[in-house]
């Protein structure tokens, strides 16, 4: 997927633990476990407002674009 | 059970679906019996078909021991395709009932009914070739025209199950959608 999640390296930097962030954010644990280590395929508006929010941060802290071949769709 | 309330549509097909399911079974039994009898009783009853002799009269032809467990055989086999089609159908509904009908596994289930749907319109073509074959000049009704609704509905089913493809991974991206 080009587009990579840095969320472990921002709750690095606010010393938060992926518990805390999804209790905060009222996601939960397994789906956040799933964003971070970049298995989901598309996330709400909502859910990103509320990480940036809790993580104080801007949306291109947690996402980057890395150009590479397009995923293709599994059957 | 959100999907059965009362009075709707579901509710109805899966009361549908249970009496169909049973009586089928009870139906599978006896012809099961039937072939049993058919091949262990020393005497069967007499029974006769219709056919036209040589000179086109109309004669009663004796049914015999052979071509009566073979329709039997038949019908057995007719059943037991049924009953696997009645089946597949219990338990794609049980993943509606449980509200998650878009499931992967309801896409080979959907093909599996349209082979068995095709299966039984296979049936029903070669039945009366068959008896035709052991009961020369055997009278059946005669269609004006080709019966191509069975044909057809295999069609729709097949074509439902890639709609259910596509649900499932529609199904997929909704969670992983966070």
């Amino acid at each position: 997927m080009p587009i990579r999640i840095q969320l472990d390296r921002v709750l690095l930097q606010r010393r938060m633990s992926l518990t805390e962030l999804a209790d905060r954010v009222g996601v939960t644990l397994a789906n956040l476990s799933i964003l971070k280590t970049g298995k989901a395929r598309a996330i709400r508006f909502s859910t990103l407002d509320a990480l940036c929010r809790e993580l104080d941060c801007q949306p291109g802290d947690i996402l980057v674009f890395e150009p590479g071949p397009p995923e293709t769709d599994e059957d | 059970m959100r999907a059965l309330g009362p009075g709707s549509v579901s509710s109805l097909l899966k009361v549908g679906l249970d009496v169909f399911w049973w009586a089928l079974v009870g139906l599978t039994v006896l012809v099961a019996l039937a072939v049993l009898a058919a091949l262990v009783l020393p005497r069967l009853p007499e029974m006769s078909a219709p056919a036209r002799d040589a000179a086109g009269g109309l004669v009663q032809v004796p049914v015999t021991r052979p071509i009566l467990v073979g329709r039997l055989t038949l019908l057995a086999v007719y059943c037991a395709i049924l009953l696997l089609i009645v089946r597949t159908l219990r338990r794609i509904f049980l993943t509606l009932v449980a509200g998650d009908p878009f499931r992967p596994e309801n896409v080979g289930r959907l093909r599996g009914v349209g082979l068995g749907l095709a299966a039984l319109a296979a049936l029903n073509l070669l039945t009366p070739r068959l008896e035709s074959l052991f009961i020369p000049g055997l009278v059946r009704s005669a269609d004006a025209w080709p019966e191509l609704t069975p044909w057809f509905s295999v069609v729709v089913v097949f074509v439902l199950a890639e709609v259910f493809r596509e649900g499932a991974r529609l199904r997929r991206e909704a969670e992983l959608t966070i």
